[in-house]
């Protein structure tokens, strides 16, 4: 039948072609204020980020809750259209690296080539036949397997259901083929007429990945798949998702927040941090030698137990700063142990450091900005600005951030603070396929690593 | 619930279950589970009687003719007590008998209350749900047309309409119409977009189903539980406004209506004819407590948090 085609010609296709290329994704929320909802800025969950998912490949996503891994999920997913950039789908390696060259080149001719590969290959441009395409190839596995499942509709309509859509197969033939994919996931006939309620909540997570699994896709998007189970029914969930991996060559976008987990499961990582990513490369090269002082911390704070007794686990310090105005130079400075001078110090930093001391921030008044490096900060004494000053000359703040300061004068009330610019900190090559946004050279910096 | 593998489970022949007999068997425990509580018990059998003198009125009683809606008049037998023979509940001024006024009235406000809450649910559900779904201008557009009905007291607009009408037991129904629909928007748009922000709604675009598809499939079975329950609150609710039309004289005289006989009644009491407004409006009375019983039972074992738990 159809599946058996589909499946012979799944083996037929290269092993190292691309299923998915994510370009300079961007989701920017607007914010709406007042009477006329004018849009008075952008929270950007997801802010320029780019990676490949390569055929039958483990890609994890991780990060803390609220730094767009998610939100990217929906994206690559094609639940939620990027406000910027492009997801793309189905290019050979030969043609990822054409898309590359063309994204990067401004002409006219370059403009038009690629205005053609995106009507083919961009998800959110692709019409009829590419759509559906698309569509029966990429599928997700969500978070909470109560929510995702119909709570009126029983197993064999939920599992079915793809099956339907597509036509592929209808009455006794469709009972049979929902049994053999409740079989894959370790489910049986005799679950075919029950509700999504009468499950545990494993057994819930199984149906969810048979009904992902109906369409014989080539992409699963995981969204926390494991996060609301049991330790030991999270294992058996990750057992099944590997075997089923391992048997159809499928590939899996893993957004998680647990590094465990995705140390199992992952072939490639990718750490994101308010919207960017901070790091990339191999799951074992990331783990073994992180270059970004925030993958270092959260594989701190990762619960192990092949840990020396007596280490304390070390937990990240300090808030995930809004995502509204994210911070200068590199996203991560404000929570950095190893933030250099040239990490983005600005003034966004001085206006954090007050709100922590009470009384210091109650007199302020108002932050006449230049840009965000330079601005006048208005008190309603001047024995308060004379105060701040002081404070900001002593090694009362960071001595990375004092160090960044190029000027500090108090004139009336005011104070003036300048910093030194820098500008945003790109990923750069730190090893084969291993990429990192981070100033600080690793040789430099490892004994800031744990 | 774990399925443990074991070697009479896989000696046993294959149990032959169906959709039909799954749903059947949901039916019955959600049944059970609502007459599990005894006010609602109650409410159900007063219903049941209600509806059984309703449907069988013809048979109770001769029908009067030509209108068997109209009271019968036996200038003969003028305010008679109860327990008089042939009047069971005596008879009225006009010598109308109350026990048919009761009986007939149970089968008005039976086609009062299905007619008025049918079309409600039909309209209210199809405009609701699509501003829910649909959402965007037409949602704006249909929701302010309805909280232009919504800043007119019910009670009041209905008795604008009645009187503009002119009054007649059909106008009644359809001023209550009026009114009613908007309440049934509001609920059902509530829930219908509750439900469209729900995850087995992205699982169903992950799929690539139509919207067409998923406003019947998903939308559509997850968010009938509260206008249901409004609509066994609201069967009693339109018989107890359409008698307080009809007392304050909007209904059409001498029908057998309940609202009507409470009316034409009531200058009786004062000379102790008490029998021409008590029975009709103990039927009422009954009326709406039962609804109310059944409805609030109803509420409570559909509410949404318990829900899981089927």
């Amino acid at each position: 039948m159809n599946a058996m085609n589909d499946v012979s010609s799944k083996v037929d296709r290269r092993a190292d072609d691309v299923v998915l290329a994510v370009r300079n994704v961007k989701k920017h929320y607007p914010i709406r204020e007042g009477v006329f909802q004018s849009v008075v800025g952008h929270v950007k969950a997801v802010d320029g980020v780019s990676f490949d998912i390569r055929r039958g490949e483990t890609v994890g996503l991780v990060g803390e809750s609220g730094c767009g891994k998610s939100t990217l999920g929906r994206c690559v997913s094609g639940l939620s259209d990027p406000t910027g950039g492009g997801v793309y789908f189905g290019l050979s390696k030969a043609e990822v690296a054409r898309l590359d060259t063309l994204l990067a080149d401004g002409s006219a001719a370059a403009q038009a080539e690629l205005a053609q590969m995106e009507r083919r290959h961009r998800i959110d441009r692709l019409e009829g036949a590419a759509q559906r395409h698309f569509r029966r190839n990429c599928q997700m596995v969500f978070q909470d397997s109560f929510a995702s499942l119909n709570p009126r509709q029983l197993v064999i309509d939920i599992v079915g259901r793809p099956l339907r859509v597509y036509r592929e197969a209808s009455g006794d033939a469709l009972t049979e083929r929902v049994v053999s994919l409740l079989e894959q996931v370790g489910l049986g006939r005799h679950h075919l007429y029950r509700f999504p309620h009468q499950f545990s909540g494993g057994q819930r997570q199984r149906i969810s990945i048979a009904r992902a699994l109906a369409l014989d896709p080539d992409l699963i998007v995981l969204d926390e798949p494991t996060s609301a189970l049991d330790v030991s029914v999270q294992a058996q969930i990750l057992n099944l998702l590997y075997e089923l991996q391992r048997d159809r060559g499928l590939a899996y976008l893993f957004v998680t927040h647990d590094l465990s987990v995705v140390h199992h499961m992952a072939d490639r990582l990718v750490t994101m941090y308010l919207g960017r990513v901070a790091e990339s490369g191999d799951t074992n090269t990331v783990f073994e030698t992180p270059q970004h002082p925030y993958t270092r911390a959260l594989i701190a704070a990762k619960p192990d137990l092949n840990d020396d007794e007596g280490r304390t686990m070390q937990a990240l310090e300090g808030r995930v700063p809004d995502p509204a105005r994210p911070p200068q130079g590199c996203r991560f400075h404000t929570r950095c142990a190893v933030a250099t001078p040239m990490c983005g110090w600005e003034v966004d930093d001085v206006v954090r450091w007050l709100e922590s001391s009470k009384g210091v921030f109650d007199a302020l008044e108002g932050v006449d900005r230049t840009n965000a490096f330079d601005a006048a900060l208005r008190f309603s004494s001047e024995a308060a600005a004379r105060n701040l000053a002081s404070t900001l000359r002593s090694d009362a703040i960071p001595a990375a951030m004092q160090q960044a300061l190029e000027d500090v004068t108090v004139s009336g009330g005011a104070v003036r603070v300048r910093f030194r610019e820098v500008p945003e900190v790109e990923l750069t090559e730190r090893g084969p396929g291993h990429h990192a946004a981070c100033l600080i050279n690793p040789s430099h910096s490892s004994s800031g690593a744990n | 619930m774990v399925d443990l593998p074991s070697p009479s489970r896989a000696a046993a022949p294959v149990v032959r279950d169906s959709a039909f007999r799954v749903r059947m068997r949901r039916v019955r425990d959600l049944t059970a589970q609502i007459l599990s509580n005894p006010a609602t018990v109650i409410g159900s059998v007063i219903i049941l009687a209600m509806f059984a003198m309703a449907i069988f009125a013809p048979w109770l009683t001769a029908p009067n003719t030509p209108d068997p809606y109209q009271m019968p008049r036996d200038w003969a037998a003028t305010r008679m007590p109860p327990g008089t023979p042939g009047y069971l509940l005596g008879t009225t001024n006009e010598g109308g008998d109350v026990l048919y006024g009761v009986i007939w009235g149970a089968r008005m406000s039976l086609q009062l209350s299905l007619v008025v809450v049918g079309s409600v649910l039909v309209i209210g559900c199809i405009i609701g749900s699509l501003a829910g779904f649909i959402g965007g201008k037409l949602d704006e557009i249909l929701m302010r047309i309805v909280d232009v009905f919504l800043s007119i007291p019910e009670l009041i607009f209905a008795l604008a309409i009645a009187a503009v009408l002119g009054p007649s037991f059909g106008n009644i129904m359809f001023a209550l119409a009026m009114v009613m629909w908007v309440k049934y928007a509001r609920i059902m748009r509530a829930r219908v977009i509750q439900i469209k922000n729900s995850e087995y709604i992205d699982a169903a675009r992950i799929i690539g189903d139509s919207k067409l598809n998923i406003y019947l499939r998903d939308i559509l079975p997850n968010s009938f539980t509260p206008v249901m329950v409004q609509a066994t609150l609201d069967m009693g609710n339109v018989v107890l406004i359409a008698a307080t039309l009809s007392f304050i004289g909007l209904g059409e005289a001498g029908i057998a209506e309940w609202g009507v006989l409470v009316s034409e009644g009531q200058a009786g009491i004062a000379s102790g004819r008490w029998w021409a407004s008590t029975f009709p409006g103990l039927m009422i009375f009954l009326w709406g407590l039962a609804f109310n019983l059944v409805g609030d039972g109803l509420r409570d074992a559909l509410d949404p948090r318990t829900e899981s738990s089927r």
